[in-house]
Parts: structure tokens; sequence; C-alpha cells
């Protein structure tokens, strides 16, 4: 199937800062595709040149295999629900999700099914003759959405648009927005620099850093096997260990970590003997426990701090001098938990490993 | 703890500004008063009360025809005001463009030049360009004096425009002019009605301009002020009294218009 998006060697930079560094991304129609990533990595400079805003410095951008790269913004069949919502706060909430439909040159009673069939869609029909004043921040995002999405684009692009929310509330929106995708089955390019976010409703995340995309997969993928330190970091609590090659067998490297001896599985990597390379081990997958563990990574350590998270509890227990692991633990384990002494162990198949990248030893 | 001492500060300033208030409404209540004086000269006792000038004023055909004239021109004024103000501001906050600065200051020249210079200037420059006295004349001066209200007003509200309005138009289909008359135009609306009212009020009040780019047909302030020289009477107080009455319900109004377009 042809790619709906397709970024081609797509270079963006203001003098001499680099937005976006050669940037080739294909993105399949029907999905749910998020670009992640810190501010300033070019993830909303890539959603402004795809919708028109920017023109990219070099490459090619092709939507639903026509080249668009110089089309303005009002020729191209992708529109965008902006951070702050932009609505129009002259017009109602059916003039506004209207707007679009107007300069499409639809006919008046086209124009009014449309307009009715989508705020059905989002529950606001009572709220068609509303002003955008007049509206709650939810309320607001939804109209934004829908005015966005009633031209039928074959890209909806969504800037950061549940930033201006507060926490619960865009809890809410996460999976409103995701069934909508479901529902309309529009394909979704969203941008944040929140993981969760990312996580929740994504088919596909990009993980961008400084203008390049560091990682592109599903959120099992990212979360689980990251590729590099930088996605391990940003998705999800880690701990990074940065251990050197002691031995290899088969699929079972031998490392050290600060003088503690452990195994992980070095997955495509084939490491020699001195190098170094990075162990991510999610606090979930460690197991806290009082007695030593049978198999598997196993090290004693006592609890230097218990922090309480409603539904879990973080310890951070100490390894080695100065050397500290963030574990997760369940409400129900804990209580056996009661002494400073525990062990702490893991699968070696859990951890990835990562290359070190910068290291040249 | 309130004393008397500390109190003094205050009291002084609440009788200075009501002394202030006297000092500026007095003159016109006294203006407002002769209006009403059943007698074919302006001085106290006022003894009997009549309406009966003001009914001479309305039948004055005179009085009719400068009205008429400076609505003509307050009109015409207003839009060319208007309409250059706006394209002037909208230069000043697009992107792109070099010496916003200095187009802001040339644009606001006009309002601080003495009328009186501005007036001898503009006389100077139409006979340069032989354009004669008269309508067209008194309208390019009424519109250089009100240009700079018009672009410190939409350039208030078009700061506040979240820049991306223009920008989700844009994405919704619409070129650049229907974004503007669509979405632009609309958001200025309540400060530009303000503008507006106020470059009207600008020319009906202007003298100086007009009294140098004039021609034979007076406006109100020409005919008023002609009136004058030829002896004080109690129609022009009533003529004053009513161009005063309108003019201040309507710039109130223009106040309340812009001051709501401000807080919304």
């Amino acid at each position: 199937m042809e790619p709906v998006v397709q970024f081609d060697n797509v270079n963006k930079s203001y003098g001499k800062h680099v937005a976006v560094d050669n940037l080739n991304l294909s993105i399949e129609g029907g999905k749910f595709v998020t670009l992640l990533g810190p501010s300033g990595c070019g993830k909303s400079t890539s959603l402004r040149m795809l919708g028109g805003f920017e023109t990219p410095t070099s490459g090619r951008i092709l939507l639903s295999g026509k080249d668009v790269t110089k089309v303005p913004p009002n020729k191209r069949n992708v529109n965008i629900v902006f951070q702050d919502y932009a609505l129009f706060p002259h017009m109602s909430v059916a003039k506004n999700i209207a707007f679009g439909l107007e300069l499409k040159g639809l006919d008046n009673q086209a124009i009014h099914r449309r307009v009715s069939e989508l705020l059905e869609l989002v529950q606001l029909q009572d709220y068609a003759s509303r002003l955008p004043a007049e509206l709650s921040g939810g309320q607001r995002q939804r109209v934004a959405l829908m005015r966005a999405l009633a031209p039928d684009p074959d890209v909806l692009l969504l800037d950061e648009p549940l930033s201006a929310l507060d926490a619960k509330l865009r809890q809410q929106m996460q999976i409103e927005l995701k069934a909508i995708q479901e529902k309309t089955g529009k394909t979704f390019m969203f941008v944040t620099h929140d993981q969760e976010e990312a996580l929740t409703m994504s088919d596909t995340i990009v993980v961008m850093n400084k203008g390049r995309i560091e990682q592109m997969g599903d959120p099992h993928t990212l979360y689980g096997r990251p590729g590099s330190v930088f996605v391990a970091n940003f998705i999800g609590e880690t701990n990074l260990l940065r251990s050197t090659v002691v031995g290899t067998e088969g699929d079972v490297a031998a490392l050290s970590w600060n003088g503690i001896t452990i195994t992980a599985n070095p997955g495509g990597l084939s490491p020699r003997v001195g190098e170094y390379l990075y162990v991510v081990l999610r606090p979930e997958a460690i197991h806290c426990s009082a007695a030593e563990p049978t198999s598997g990574n196993r090290i004693k350590g006592k609890i230097r701090q218990r922090v309480f998270k409603g539904n879990h509890t973080s310890l951070m227990v100490e390894v080695g001098a100065g050397t500290l692991l963030n574990t997760l633990v369940h409400p129900s384990d804990v209580a056996q938990l009661n002494g400073e002494d525990i062990w702490v162990g893991w699968n070696p198949e859990t951890a990835t490993v990562i290359p070190d990248r910068h290291a040249h030893n | 703890m309130r004393t008397l001492l500390s109190d003094a500060p205050r009291a002084s300033l609440t009788a200075f500004y009501w002394a202030f208030i006297l000092y500026l409404l007095l003159p016109l209540t006294l203006m407002m008063a002769m209006s009403f004086k059943d007698a074919n000269f302006v001085a106290f006792p006022i003894g009997e009360w009549t309406f009966d000038w003001y009914v001479k004023v309305m039948q004055d055909k005179q009085f009719l025809e400068a009205c008429l004239y400076s609505i003509m021109i307050a009109a015409a004024t207003t839009l060319a005001a208007t309409t250059l103000g706006v394209w002037i501001a909208m230069l000043i906050v697009a992107e792109g463009i070099r010496g916003q600065v200095i187009i802001f200051a040339l644009a606001c020249l006009p309002a601080v030049v003495p009328g009186m210079i501005s007036a001898i200037s503009l006389r100077i420059f139409i006979s340069t360009i032989d354009m004669p006295t008269g309508t067209a004349a008194i309208i390019l001066g009424h519109t250089v004096h009100a240009v700079p209200f018009v672009v410190v007003m939409a350039l208030t509200r078009l700061r506040s425009m979240p820049g991306n309005l223009v920008d989700a138009a844009r994405d919704l289909g619409a070129d650049s002019v229907v974004a503007f008359f669509r979405v632009t135009l609309p958001y200025l609306g309540p400060a530009l009605l303000g503008g507006m009212i106020f470059c009207v009020l600008l020319s009906i009040d202007d003298f100086v301009r007009t009294f140098f780019l004039g021609g034979y047909r007076p406006t109100l302030p020409m005919l008023i002020f002609a009136k004058v020289q030829g002896g004080m009477s109690p129609e022009i107080n009533a003529m004053a009294t009513l161009v005063l009455v309108v003019t201040a319900a309507v710039g109130l109004y223009a106040e309340f218009l812009t001051r709501r377009a401000r807080t919304r």
C-alpha cells in the first residue's frame, strides 16, 4: 500500500540552526502515528512542513503520492488541530466546523448534515450555536478536532493539542482521541513531548531528537526494546547500567557493572571483550525479595529510599557503593520487605543491551 | 489607625477632583443654559425660558446643510482612514517586513504634529500639486489626521490576536484574502468600530485643517465660527448644544465599544 505521508530527505534549517536533519519517514494510512521528542527536536517543524506553513530547505514531502513540497496550506488536503485550538472567536461552534466545508464549496444542506454528524460524534449537538468562549477546555478541544476533521483530510495533524488541559481531562481525551481515530479510520499524526500520551494512543511512535529520528516502532517495542540511550531515558523510567564486556558465549554476555558481574542477551550485537555496553533495565522488571532468587541476575542490596506511589511503591536499592537501582514493588509484596537488606533479581532476557556510541576505547 | 492627618491628602485630592470637574463642566453648562433663554442676546439673568432657538436651528437651512456636509466629509474620511489604517497595522505586524518601527513612527507622526503646522503644510502641499481647495482637500487633511488613531487601535487588537487564527483559516482552505475578510477583519471588528467612530468625531470637530483646506461650503465648525463673528446669539448656543449632545453620545458609545473589545 502506498504511504499517505512521505518525507523524502527533508531538511529544514533556520540560519545555522538545523531544525530537521535529513528526515526520511513514511506513514501508512489509517494509523495513529506520534512524533515524540523533547522541545526543539524538530517534531513541530516537521508537522508544520507537512501542513504547508514551513517550506523545507531541501527534500520533498509527498501526500498520497503527490509532491506537495511547495503547495500552500489551503491547497493541501491536511488539517491541523492547533495547540491552543485557534477556534475563530467570532463564530459559533457550528460555523467553526462549517468553515472548511464552505470553502470546499459544499451546498448548505451537505454542510449542515456533516456538521451535525460531527457534533454528534463528540456529543456536542446542544452546543452548535455557542461561541468558543462559552465552552470548557475539553469542549473547545473537541470542536477544534471536528473542525479539522470536517473537510475529510488525508491526514489529521495534531500539534500538542492536549497540553492545555489538566491531567484528568488529558487522560480522558487520550482515550477519546484514540476512539475517534479508530471510528473514522483517518491517519492521525500527533506531536507531543509527553511519552505517556504517545504510549497510550499510538500505533507507531517516531522518537525524534536533534532533528533526527532516534527510533520508530510500536509502543511495546519502544518501551521494551529501546534502541538508544536517548529512547530508553525518554520513554518511561529506567535503570541504565553502563557495563564492560567480560566474556561472551552465544546469546549470553557476561558483563561487569561497577564491579558486579551480571549477564545479558546482547541481541544482534556481537560485543568484544573490554567494550562498553548499556543494559536497560525497567524498574518493574526487577524483582525484590527477602530471599535470594534461584535464577537470573541477583544482587544483594540495601533499601535506601521508599516512595509510596499509590498503586506501587518505588524502592531505591543500593547494590554497591553509591550504586542505586530504581525498582517497582507491588503493594502486596511491600509488606515482606520490611528489613533493610534485600535481594534484587531479574531475568536477563527482560533487559535490553544498547551499544555505547560515545565510547571509542 | 485613621487620623485626620492621614486623611488630609485624600480629602484634598477629592476636593481638587471636584474642582476640576466643575471647571470642566461649568462652561458647557452655561452654554447649554443660555440656549433656552428667551431673548436675543446672551447674558444673565435668563428670565424667560424657551425652546424657540432649537426650533429655529432645526429650520435653519444653512445649519442643516453644514451638518450634512460635515457628515459627508466625516464618512469619506472614516472610510479612507480605516482602510489605510488597517492596512498599515497589518504591515506592522506582518512577518518578514523590514523597518516596521519606522512604518509605525511615520504612521503615528500626524497625530503629534500640531494641527496648525499640519494644516499649513497640507495647504502648501495641495497647491504644489495643483489640487483645488474644497471637499477633496478637506477629506485628505482629515484622513491624514485620523489614520494614526486607527493604526493604534487596530494594532492593539491585532497584537492580541492569536497568531494561528489566520493559519487555521489557511489550513482549512482559505487563501489570504478570504482569511483576511472572514477571520482577521471580524476579529478586529469591535476595535475597528471604535476607531471609526473616533475618526468621525475627529473629522466633525476639526476646524484648523478645514479652515486652511476648505472652499466656500462651510462645515459645521466653520459655520458656527462665522456666526459667532456676527455676534453671539442663543441660536449659536442651541446649535452647539445639539452638536455637543450628539458627539458626546457617540463618543461615549465608542469608548464603551473599545472597552468591551479590550476585555473580550
